[in-house]
C-alpha cells in the first residue's frame, strides 16, 4: 500500500534532534518500510534534505515550527498529490485530520496520539468529535492516553488501540554485557563513580518531571547507604545561557548535599545509552499525568531496576516487584527514599529485577513488535 | 550573508564583559549586513542596550535619514513576527505613540539573519520620563489605558506564534504557589545564612496569600472573562513603568514592545501600581483610588475586570518579584541586605491590605462587561 506519515511539526524526522514521536516513527521506519511505499512528510532541518528518498523511504521536509505554517504545507502537499495515498497516518495532530480528509477523501486515516491533544484547550470540541469521526483507529503510546480521550470523547472508545513504544535494544544494553562492559567502567571513572551505587534520573529538568523531590530524598538515603551517587542526565543543565528557574533550584540544593549529584548537560541521543550501561538503579519521579515516558523503555533494554511514579502511563509497563517499584506518592522525596531503600537494601531482589527488565524489552518492547502492531491496524 | 547563528554571550570568557555594551564582534558583523539592507547610508552607530544572557541589542544608528534604532530580538522569530505586527497595526492603523517601523529596501517591515528578527525604528528624540510623583504616575497609568484600548483586536500575521496569556492566569498563580516551596526548600538547605531564618518566616506569611489568590481566581468571573477571543482584550506590554512609558509630542509614547502578548489589561496596570506602591513605601489609598482611575479614563475598566485586579493585588507579588532569583546564586543572594529587604516588605504588606479593602467596592455600581 502507498502510505503517507505525517509528522508533527515541530522536530524532524529522522530524530536527529531527539523527540519521542520522531524517535518513534525512526524505530518502526526500516520494519515499515520493508511491507510498504512509504512517504514521510516533516518538517526541514539544515542537515537534512528537502526531498529525498533513503533506506527505501521518501521524504519531504517542509517548512514548520508554527502549526498554521505547517498545516499550509502539508495542504499544499497534497494538493499536488492527489488520490496518492492509500492510508495516510498522521501523528498526534488531531488538528490536521479535517484539512487531510477535505483533500484526501478516499484515503484511510489513522490516527497516532502521543500526549494530551485532544484536550479542550488544544482542540475544540465540535472539531474533536468530527476527527473522531473521519479517523479510522486511534492508536495511543499507553492505555493512560487512550483513558483520556475516551473520558472526554466516548465515542472514540471502539476506534481506541495502544500500542505500547519500543526501544533498539542492541543498543540499549545491560553494563555488565560484554559490548557495554567498558563503556560502563569508562564513563564510571571518568565522573568519578567507580565505587558508588549510581542512582540515574533521565529527563527534562522541569517541575514536572521532579528531579528536586529525588534530591531531596538524598540525606534520607545518605543515612541508610554510603557511596551513593544522582545521576542527572538532562539537556539543559550547565548551558548557562538557559539557566530555568527550576535548574537554578535543583542546582542550589544538590550543592548543599552529602551525596554526590552528578550533572550531564546535554548528551546527544545517539550517546545516551551509556549513561544507562553505567547507572545501578533508574527512578523516573515525574510528578505530573505523563503519558508514558521513553526513559522506561531504555531502562528496560539496560537492564535496571525501575522506580516510576503511579502518574500518567508510567506504571503501566512496570511488573510491580518483578522489574521496579511504583511510587504512589511523588511529590514526597520520602516516598522515594522508601522505594530506592528497598531496592538498594536487597541485592537479590535488585539482581532479579535487572534481569527481568532486560527480559521484557526484549520480549515486548522492540520495534519490531512495535511496527508489527502498527501493520496489523493499516492491514 | 551567512548562516551564523546567534546565541546569548553572558557566558563568554572575556574581560570585554565587564562592559555592559559588550556585543560579540560576529553580531556586530551581522549587525552591518542587516543595515545594508535599508535605503539610508550609516554615520555611526553605538550599543545602547544588551541583553547578554538573552542574546538581544539595541544600538542607536545615525543615517543619512536622521537617527533611528536597530534592534536585535533574542526570542524565536515567530514570537518576534508577533510583536513586530503589533508594534505596526499600533503605529499605522491606530496612530497610537509607538515608533514608526522603518521599511527595508524590499519594503519588509524586519530583517531575518543569524536565526534572528532584526528590525530599525525610528529614534524618537525627545522623550523624557514621566515626573516621578503622584501626577508623573497618572501620566503613565493613563497612557497604559491608552495603549491596552488602542491593542484592542490586533491580528498576529499568519507566520508569527501566537502570544497569549490570557488563558494561563491559573497556571501562573499555582507557578508563584509552587515557588514558594521552593524558597522554603533552599532556606532550609542554606540554614547557615542571615536571610534563611527571615525568609522561612516569609514564606509562612505569603505562601498561605498566594493560596488565598488561586482560590479567588477560581472562584472570579474569570471563566466568564475566557468565552472572548484573546485578541479582544488588546496587548499587554509585560514590562511597562517610568522607562518604557515615557512623556513626548502628544503624551505618553511608549517604547521596547517586543514582549506583548495578548493578556487581561488589568495585569500590566497592577505591576505598574504595584510597583509604585513598593517606591512609595507603603499602600496609599489615595494613591491607588487616583492611579486607577487615571488609568479609567483611557481605558474603562469592568466590574469583572476591577475584580481581577484586586485579585491581581492581593498575590504576594512584591515578595515574589524580590525573591524569584534566589536559586540563581544562594550564597550571594541570603545575605544581610536581602534579610532586611524581606523585613520590609513584610512590614510594607500590613500596609497593603487595609488599602485594598477600603477600595474594594468602588466597583460595585459601575457595569459589567458587554
Amino acid at each position: 500500500m502507498r502510505v503517507l506519515m505525517i509528522c508533527t511539526e515541530k522536530l524532524p524526522v529522522p530524530a536527529v534532534k531527539g523527540g519521542a514521536i520522531q524517535t518513534y516513527i525512526s524505530g518502526v521506519l526500516p520494519h515499515l518500510s520493508f511491507y510498504h511505499e512509504i512517504t514521510v512528510l516533516g518538517i526541514e532541518d539544515p542537515s537534512l534534505e528537502k526531498d529525498e528518498i533513503r533506506d527505501n523511504v521518501r521524504y519531504v521536509r517542509i517548512p514548520g515550527k508554527i502549526f498554521d505554517l505547517y498545516k499550509e504545507g502539508v495542504i499544499k502537499f497534497l494538493e499536488n498529490h492527489p488520490d496518492s495515498f492509500d492510508i495516510i497516518h498522521i501523528f498526534n495532530r488531531p488538528r490536521l485530520v479535517l484539512p487531510v480528509r477535505s483533500l484526501a477523501t478516499n484515503a484511510r486515516i489513522i490516527l497516532s496520539m502521543h500526549n494530551d491533544m485532544f484536550h479542550s484547550e488544544k482542540i475544540p470540541a465540535d472539531e474533536a468529535c468530527q476527527v473522531i469521526e473521519e479517523v479510522e483507529s486511534i492508536i495511543t503510546v499507553s492505555d493512560y492516553v487512550g483513558y483520556e480521550i475516551k473520558a472526554l470523547f466516548p465515542q472514540a472508545a471502539t476506534k481506541l488501540n495502544t500500542i505500547y513504544s519500543g526501544v533498539d535494544t542492541e543498543r540499549f544494553l545491560p553494563g555488565n554485557d560484554a559490548r557495554m562492559e567498558n563503556t560502563r567502567k569508562k564513563v564510571r571513572k571518568d565522573y568519578g563513580l567507580e565505587n558508588k551505587t549510581v542512582l540515574l534520573f533521565a529527563g527534562r529538568l522541569s517541575n514536572n518531571k521532579g528531579a528536586d523531590r529525588l534530591i531531596r530524598a538524598l540525606p534520607i538515603l545518605a543515612k541508610k547507604f554510603k557511596n551513593l551517587a544522582l545521576v542527572l542526565v538532562g539537556s539543559n543543565w550547565f548551558s548557562e545561557n538557559h539557566v530555568t528557574d527550576f535548574v537554578a533550584y535543583i542546582r542550589a540544593l544538590a550543592k548543599r548535599q552529602a551525596v554526590p549529584v552528578i550533572t550531564t548537560g546535554f548528551v546527544h541521543p545517539d550517546e545516551i545509552q551509556n549513561w544507562y550501561a553505567a547507572a545501578d538503579l533508574f527512578i523516573c519521579s515525574s510528578v505530573w499525568q505523563e503519558p508514558l515516558a521513553r526513559v522506561h523503555y531504555e531502562a528496560m533494554a539496560a537492564g535496571l531496576p525501575i522506580v516510576t511514579t503511579a502518574r500518567g502511563g508510567n506504571p503501566e509497563v512496570i511488573i510491580e516487584g518483578e522489574n521496579g517499584l511504583i511510587v504512589r506518592d511523588p511529590e514526597n522525596p520520602e516516598s522515594f527514599a522508601k522505594a530506592i531503600s528497598q531496592i538498594l537494601s536487597d541485592k537479590t531482589l535488585m539482581k532479579k529485577m535487572g534481569e527481568n527488565s532486560r527480559k521484557l524489552a526484549v520480549s515486548l518492547y522492540k520495534w519490531e513488535r512495535v511496527a508489527e502492531d502498527i501493520l496489523s491496524v493499516w492491514e | 550573508m551567512k548562516s551564523l547563528e546567534i546565541l546569548p554571550w553572558a557566558a563568554d570568557e572575556t574581560e570585554l564583559m565587564r562592559d555592559d555594551l559588550y556585543v560579540p564582534e560576529y553580531i556586530q558583523y551581522i549587525a552591518l549586513a542587516v543595515l545594508k539592507q535599508y535605503d539610508f547610508s550609516v554615520r555611526c552607530m553605538n550599543v545602547v542596550a544588551t541583553k547578554p544572557k538573552k542574546g538581544g541589542a539595541i544600538w542607536k544608528v545615525e543615517t543619512s535619514e536622521g537617527p533611528k534604532s536597530l534592534k536585535l530580538l533574542h526570542r524565536r522569530p515567530g514570537r518576534s513576527i508577533f510583536s513586530l505586527g503589533a508594534q505596526e497595526y499600533l503605529c499605522d492603523v491606530k496612530k497610537a505613540r509607538v515608533p514608526p517601523i522603518v521599511k527595508t529596501k524590499d519594503g519588509q517591515k524586519c530583517v531575518l539573519a543569524g536565526g534572528k528578527i532584526w528590525f530599525v525604528a525610528e529614534w524618537i528624540d525627545s522623550l523624557t520620563p514621566a515626573p516621578p510623583d503622584l501626577e508623573g504616575a497618572k501620566q503613565l497609568c493613563y497612557g497604559l489605558g491608552e495603549f491596552h484600548r488602542l491593542s484592542k483586536n490586533y491580528q498576529a500575521p499568519l507566520n508569527a506564534e501566537i502570544a497569549s496569556r490570557v488563558r494561563k492566569w491559573e497556571k501562573t498563580y499555582q507557578k508563584m504557589l509552587m515557588k514558594m516551596d521552593w524558597f522554603r526548600n533552599i532556606a532550609k538547605a542554606y540554614n547557615d545564612m542571615p536571610a534563611s531564618e527571615p525568609l522561612l518566616q516569609a514564606v509562612e506569611l505569603f505562601e498561605p496569600h498566594a493560596k488565598a489568590a488561586l482560590e479567588k481566581l477560581q472562584n472570579s468571573p474569570y471563566r466568564k472573562l475566557l468565552q472572548y477571543e484573546d485578541s479582544h482584550w488588546g496587548l499587554v506590554h509585560q514590562d511597562y513603568g517610568w522607562s518604557n512609558g515615557q512623556l513626548g509630542k502628544g503624551g505618553v509614547w511608549i517604547i521596547d514592545l517586543d514582549g506583548v502578548s495578548y493578556d487581561l489589561p488589568v495585569r500590566d496596570l497592577r505591576k505598574l501600581i504595584s510597583g509604585i506602591m513598593l517606591d512609595s513605601l507603603n499602600w496609599n489609598t489615595d494613591w491607588l483610588r487616583e492611579l486607577i482611575r487615571a488609568y479609567h479614563e483611557a481605558n474603562p475598566l469592568s466590574k469583572e475586570l476591577y475584580e481581577m485586579l484586586m485579585i491581581e493585588f492581593s498575590l504576594p507579588n512584591e515578595f515574589y518579584r524580590n525573591v524569584k532569583e534566589l536559586g540563581y546564586n544562594p550564597e550571594l543572594f541570603l545575605n544581610e541586605s536581602t534579610a532586611a529587604m524581606i523585613e520590609q516588605i513584610i512590614q510594607q504588606d500590613k500596609t497593603k491590605w487595609p488599602a485594598l479593602k477600603e477600595i474594594a467596592n468602588d466597583w460595585k455600581d459601575v457595569k459589567t462587561s458587554k
